[in-house]
């Protein structure tokens, strides 16, 4: 008894409330929205005639094939742009290899609205880099053309989720993994294709398959691109006509969330008993080598160019932001200062806000990550793996349904002694992003975790520590790096966000920065100051983002020379 | 196939940042040799394997390989095989694409291919587990099938880079003899590192000892053991005791004369003033105090610490003045043993000691 | 100052005074607070919130701002514990929406000296559920540098948009995303006939470069250049012209103007600050607001254009603005839902087909230009004819029970309606579709004999 008292109670307790917590800010929001999709419209009785009028609608078939289409096109291109950033900056001595993954991971908290108009003015049809092509060769590419658009907009947006998750694992593989390799007889890029690759494999297919998702679910992007024949704009449009309770918005956001389901499902089966624990006794950690002066120039080359593309959206919010005016021409017009001086007073509200929401739903995140990854991972509840699931499952809804689902929800209940429904209180929004956010920093948990060996807890129980102390005072230290990278993607990310919070916003004082961005970018004279309240955003989680990552890379560098020196090199 | 060939290490330097790892390290590898770098952890023994295969930093000084510079050639083109230390076999490929791997970088495939890989695996003893995974194997079995993926390629020099140390006891007997028997079979110039000098001692035709990134002493393991040229090879190969003090000569000999006052006289001259007198506890004697002994014996008298009775041996702790001294009796039935607390004499024989400069 | 401010201005002052000297609470006063949730930029909004927040101290208003479907959609979802006083916004079907849903509560105007119609358009609700506080006029708008560089001649009328010359160079917002685009395909349809209006739109819409999910897509795209021509309520135009942006726009000669619209929400928490608040919008102060260059809409007072600028549009004298038709405004209303999705399923999904057909059309066309082939004309006059056709006729449009399948409010479990929207439009977008592919079939034929 005493025994059971003591491993499992505990643990089982932590798994109901986390099992709670997602059932009431997941489950049942989500529910009351796709409820509506297996309603009959004419008599309120349970059908699946929508889903039938889904599948014989050619425009829904077509929309479902262009989603799927550039979901699988910006992994691909999202893949070519990540593998030789994390590549070389795992594995070679790089000036700045922080700086270039820092760099990496700026396209993810781009703010909405913002990203598209600065892609448009460099990218489009009559965006800089076309008027240039006309002027020096007479053509015109179509970078931004229909699906295109959304495939560039959206590989650079979410490249670093691949970047991310490919360059953990590249870190994790077994230095003699590699040299073995080249002992035989290979380098350059038949190492990386028969060695590296597929020893990075799981990590490659996490990230892949979160990029598959995001894109397939993503709405701002098509939308601001006018793209309306996709899957997840047609659902929004549906949903959010004035007037029309058509179910087939409903019936999408179903599709959505089942295909992503299946999608990521598929990626769980793929990778089954491929997580190599690749980092073996005494081969010692990673070894970077150092180039030679033309692979530098080369590598160099590479890596600018890739930055220079996936930086271009904050290169056209620059100009934007510090732009007078700019319209059909290469560059503003010209420049100046006012519409960082418009913004200035506005902005300290918004910022406060967006730490504290963000900040709040990062640190949220963190700790149900962490304790849902060790309840999974390393107990034996029953049922646990559906925390997994569920808390994982909330990366395929639409930040739009989670918002109408939080309203139709949460707004016939009073918050005690505030005396305001709950889907009005500033706290909701907390919670609506660190749900949103949850996947993130539980799969960065989750990594972390398997990198820690049980042996090390069961030293610490052996010595007397109860299962609380030895997750406080063991696992939770050695995660510490996978911990807080995961507060930084979530925090990035949550600062960004606009589909849940717009629904839920309900006082300006209560507003986060991409509100303000979005009620700026709502009229002619509010694009200059709306980019550059944009780019105090992107600088400030930058900031951020950059600080945590040095932490973690000190942390590194010094278990990396402990090794080093230890390990008889 | 060419015959093996030679290794020749010219005054090499390595460091990590501003961390020196090896420090002018010559050596000369005979075509053939089975040599050992012997040390202790952080002496920078693997660190001087990785070197002459190409990994690590750059190394100062030269690398050649069958006379051929090889310092600033990439691992990929030294033709250099070796066998890391914990195998780093891939697991995703089944043990016969491990096997395969070099062949076909080196762009060998079709019926060649396949008979080299079977000729390696039956070389191993593998043929039956082609197709399993690494993960599927034993330790001793990964560790063949890392032997047989690095000797398919045929390289010109084999490294090994302590290959025993992830197997247990038994199988490290065994695996001992195979990688002779291999080493033999393919007379291949054959370089592992190792911080067990039993593992040099029964492997290796010569072996050079490291420390702190400089290389001690280099030959055969009879003469390391018996005429180590200082306190560090003394003490790392076997059991020593060391009495430290000076030397004073004369014209028939010299006598030593420790800290505390025990005296050893020798009869060939020693050259150096401050220095030690290293003893072997099987070159040692014990008996009863008064006892007889030979003129050449010198004895020490002390009292005895603890007593190990190990069968063929005893090992007895003595201690003499402030030194605690060990000496290996060889036991044949019925001798008699001394009981802790005894007074005894130890008995040194001056032609079986070594003698040492400080 | 005129007479009415100047009594609120003393008032204030004595009332000010009054709380002061005696710490109690004010006569009728205003409540603290003022939710106001509305699409207009801040422009527009932050203008307002600064000049009535001086004219009434102590009341603070909060501007919540929500694209007009999301602000309907949030004022729906909430309705059950209610914190929001006003809904502020252009499209005067979104209050239509609201009033029906019973979410929108009466309000009197006090404000004397507002005329009934603006245009052809009725300013106020006739049940007086919501206000109209400023007109606004479709139009064109086109960015001067993009049409110098294209060399493309600056239109005049909306049938001007249908030329070959702007292929692929229109912008325009979709009538289910904007309201006030619905009013302006809807006043076309009316002034044009169900079957020829249709048969225009498709032909602009055959030039169309896209079709923008917000009504403000539009005038951004113009400005940054992405496309050249849109389709555009005045003021976005006016007011990005006013923001410095090389833009013209220009009012064709039939059109419609709209008023924008304001409305207390039901059960609203501040009733007093609200009506106070029209009462503010509906004042010459209020009204004089609406001349500023970054806002520029049409007062509704007639007597505010004399402080007007020069080249500022009058539709209370100029007849050529918005009085070309007579807007039925129960014809609209029974529709409304039902052209939005004939809009949306022959144009905005559909527009690449739309867009192919058209441009092969234009080709034959040019092709056949000074040449006579009689077959390639019949061909042509059939593509044409194929792209303009819509698959029901105006009379089914106006057919209560069919039309009744796009609104689908079910009041009662016993309302039955047959049919369902999905199942409609899967069946209209395989006519429209099959039609689009035959046109450009029979345009490309065409072109080949020529």
């Amino acid at each position: 008894m005493n025994y059971f008292a003591r491993t499992s109670l505990g643990p089982a307790g932590v798994a109901i409330l986390l099992g709670l917590f997602l059932l009431v800010f997941l489950v049942v929001p989500v529910a009351k929205v796709i409820f509506v999709a297996f309603q009959d419209p004419n008599t309120g009785a349970l059908t699946l005639v929508n889903f039938a009028d889904f599948f014989n609608t050619s425009l829904f078939r077509e929309s479902f094939f262009n989603s799927l289409y550039v979901a699988l096109m910006s992994v691909v291109v999202g893949s070519v742009i990540a593998m030789p950033l994390a590549y070389f900056t795992t594995r070679f001595n790089f000036n700045g290899a922080v700086l270039i993954q820092t760099l990496g991971v700026i396209p993810l908290i781009m703010p909405p609205f913002v990203g598209a108009v600065a892609m448009q003015l460099l990218f489009g049809a009559n965006g800089s880099i076309n008027l240039l092509l006309d002027e020096w060769f007479g053509i015109n590419i179509p970078f931004m053309e229909g699906l295109n658009g959304v495939i560039l907009v959206e590989s650079i947006h979410y490249f670093p989720f691949i970047l991310i998750n490919l360059s953990a694992a590249l870190n994790n593989i077994d230095r003699s993994m590699e040299e073995s390799a080249q002992n035989l007889g290979a380098n350059g890029f038949r190492l990386f294709r028969r060695i590296v690759f597929p020893l990075a494999m799981p990590g490659y297919v996490a990230g892949a398959s979160l990029v598959f998702l995001k894109v397939f679910d993503d709405l701002g992007t098509p939308l601001l691109l006018n793209v309306n024949n996709m899957l997840a704009p047609q659902a929004y449009l549906r949903i959010s006509s004035i007037g029309i309770s058509d179910p087939m918005g409903y019936v999408i956001s179903v599709i959505l969330v089942l295909f992503s389901l299946f999608a990521l499902w598929t990626s769980f089966l793929a990778m089954r008993g491929k997580e190599y624990a690749t980092v073996q006794k005494g081969g010692g950690g990673l070894m970077k080598r150092d180039l030679r002066t033309w692979e530098k120039v080369g590598a160099y080359a590479v890596v600018i160019f890739t930055l220079l593309i996936v930086l271009s959206p904050h290169i056209g919010l620059t100009l934007l932001s510090f732009g007078t005016i700019w319209s059909f021409s290469v560059l503003p017009d010209g420049f100046t200062l006012a519409n960082y001086q418009e913004v200035i007073g506005t902005t300290s509200d918004y910022i406060t806000n967006t730490m504290l929401y963000a900040g709040l739903a990062a640190l949220i995140d963190v700790v149900f990550g962490t304790a849902i990854a060790y309840l999974v991972w390393r107990t034996k509840l029953v049922g646990r793996k559906w925390l997994d699931y569920l808390a994982t499952g909330a990366l395929a809804i639409p930040g739009v349904v989670l918002g109408i689902g939080y309203l139709r929800t949460f707004y016939e209940v009073e918050v005690p002694f505030i005396g305001q429904p709950l889907a009005s209180w500033w706290v909701i929004i907390v919670v609506a992003l660190a749900v949103r956010r949850l996947p993130y920093a539980l799969r960065a948990c989750v990594a972390a975790l398997q990198q820690v060996a049980v042996a090390l807890e069961e030293a610490a129980e052996n010595l007397g520590a109860t299962k609380y102390r030895t997750v406080k005072r063991v696992v939770v230290p050695l995660m510490s790096g996978g911990i807080i990278a995961g507060f930084v993607t979530s925090f990035a990310t949550a600062a960004v966000e606009l589909s849940a919070t717009i629904m839920l916003v309900s006082a300006e004082s209560d507003a986060p920065l991409s509100y303000g961005i979005y009620v700026f970018m709502q009229s002619a004279a509010g694009r200059g100051p709306g980019a550059a309240l944009g780019m105090i955003a992107v600088i400030i989680v930058g900031v951020a983002t950059y600080l945590s990552h040095r932490v973690i890379e000190r942390g590194k560098r010094e278990q990396a020379l402990d090794a080093a020196l230890a390990g008889g090199v | 196939m060419k015959g093996p060939v030679s290794v020749k290490i010219e005054d090499v330097h390595v460091a990590f940042g501003h961390t020196r790892v090896l420090t002018g390290v010559n050596l000369d590898i005979e075509p053939g040799e089975f040599f050992a770098f012997l040390g202790p952890s952080g002496s920078g023994k693997s660190t001087l394997l990785r070197a002459i295969a190409g990994f690590g930093p750059m190394p100062g000084g030269r690398i050649l390989i069958d006379g051929q510079n090889v310092t600033g050639l990439p691992p990929w083109k030294r033709n250099v095989g070796m066998v890391f230390q914990s195998y780093a076999l891939w697991p995703h490929m089944t043990v016969r694409k491990n096997v395969a791997f070099g062949l076909e970088e080196r762009r060998v495939d079709g019926k060649e291919l396949r008979r080299r890989v079977d000729a390696a695996l039956d070389l191993v003893g593998l043929a039956e587990f082609a197709d399993r995974r690494p993960a599927q194997l034993s330790g001793g079995q990964q560790q063949r099938v890392a032997l047989a993926r690095t000797v398919v390629v045929e390289p010109r020099v084999l490294l090994l880079d302590e290959p025993l140390s992830n197997l247990d006891a038994n199988l490290r007997v065994q695996m001992r003899r195979d990688i002779l028997d291999l080493q033999r079979k393919l007379s291949l110039t054959t370089i592992f590192v190792t911080h067990d000098q039993e593992e040099a001692n029964t492997m290796s035709d010569r072996m050079a000892v490291l420390n702190d990134g400089v290389i001690q002493q280099v030959g055969a393991p009879v003469t390391l053991y018996d005429r180590p040229s200082n306190l560090f090879v003394a003490d790392f190969l076997g059991t020593a005791n060391v009495l430290k003090g000076h030397f004073t000569s004369d014209d028939g000999g010299s006598r030593f004369m420790d800290e505390t006052g025990i005296e050893i006289t020798l009869d060939k001259k020693v050259e150096h003033e401050h220095g030690a007198v290293v003893l072997r506890p099987q070159n040692l004697t014990i008996q009863s105090p008064g006892a007889a002994h030979a003129t050449r014996i010198i004895p020490l008298s002390g009292t005895v610490q603890y007593v190990e009775f190990l069968g063929s041996i005893v090992r007895y702790a003595v201690q003499v003045e402030p030194h605690v001294i060990l000496i290996d009796e060889s036991h044949r039935q019925g001798d008699r043993v001394f009981q802790k607390g005894e007074s005894v004499e130890v008995g040194v024989d001056t032609n079986y000691l070594t003698t040492l400069a400080q | 100052m005129t007479k009415n401010t100047r009594n609120f201005r003393v008032a204030g002052v004595l009332i000010l005074a009054a709380s002061l000297l005696t710490g109690a609470p004010l006569v009728r006063a205003l409540e603290d607070k003022l939710v106001v949730v509305t699409s207009f930029p801040k422009d527009l909004t932050g203008a307002f919130k600064a000049a009535f927040e001086k004219k009434h101290p102590g009341v603070e208003v909060e501007m919540l701002k929500k694209k007009t479907t999301a602000g309907v959609k949030y004022l729906q979802e909430t309705a059950s514990n209610n914190t929001s006083d006003m809904f502020w916004a252009s499209a005067p079907d979104a209050f239509e929406v609201l009033k029906s849903d019973g979410l929108l509560q009466k309000y009197i105007v006090k404000a004397t000296g507002i005329p009934d119609m603006i245009g052809a358009y009725p300013i106020n609700d006739p049940d007086g559920y919501y206000k109209g506080f400023a007109g606004a006029g479709y139009g064109i708008m086109w960015n001067e540098r993009y049409i110098k560089a294209k060399k493309l001649p600056a239109p005049k009328e909306w049938l001007d948009l249908a030329k070959p010359v702007y292929h692929g160079h229109v912008g325009m917002s979709a009538p289910s995303r904007s309201g006030t685009t619905h009013l302006t395909v809807e006043t076309l349809l009316q002034g044009e006939g169900w079957d020829k209006g249709w048969a225009i739109w498709k032909e602009i819409a055959g030039n169309f470069n896209t079709v923008t999910e917000r009504s403000f897509g539009v005038p951004d795209g113009v400005n940054s250049g992405q496309f050249g021509l849109g389709v555009v309520i005045d003021f976005f135009g006016l007011s990005s012209q006013a923001s410095g942006f090389p833009v013209q726009f220009i009012y064709p000669t039939v059109t419609t103007l709209v008023p924008a619209n304001i409305g207390i929400v039901a059960k609203a928490p501040h009733p007093e600050a609200a009506g106070a608040f029209i009462e503010f919008l509906m004042s010459q102060q209020g009204q004089e607001l609406l001349l500023d260059p970054k806002i520029r809409r049409l007062p509704v007072r007639p007597d505010m254009y004399s402080k007007a600028p020069g080249d500022f549009p009058n539709p209370f004298k100029d007849k050529s603005i918005g009085a070309a038709v007579k807007f039925d405004v129960v014809k609209s209303k029974n529709r409304y839902n039902l052209v939005n999705s004939l809009f949306d399923v022959m144009i905005t999904y559909r527009l690449n087909d739309l867009r192919a057909a058209t441009k092969a059309i234009h080709d034959a066309e040019a092709a056949l230009s000074g040449k006579s082939n009689a077959q390639a004309q019949k061909l042509i006059a059939e593509a044409k004819a194929l792209v303009a056709a819509v698959p029901i006729d105006e009379a089914k449009g106006l057919d209560k029970d069919f039309a009744g399948i796009f609104k689908k409010k079910r009041k009662k479990a016993t309302d039955k309606v047959t049919g369902r929207q999905a199942e409609v439009e899967a069946e209209w977008d395989n006519i429209i579709k099959a039609n689009y592919t035959k046109a450009k079939a029979l345009a490309e034929q065409a072109k080949s004999m020529l």
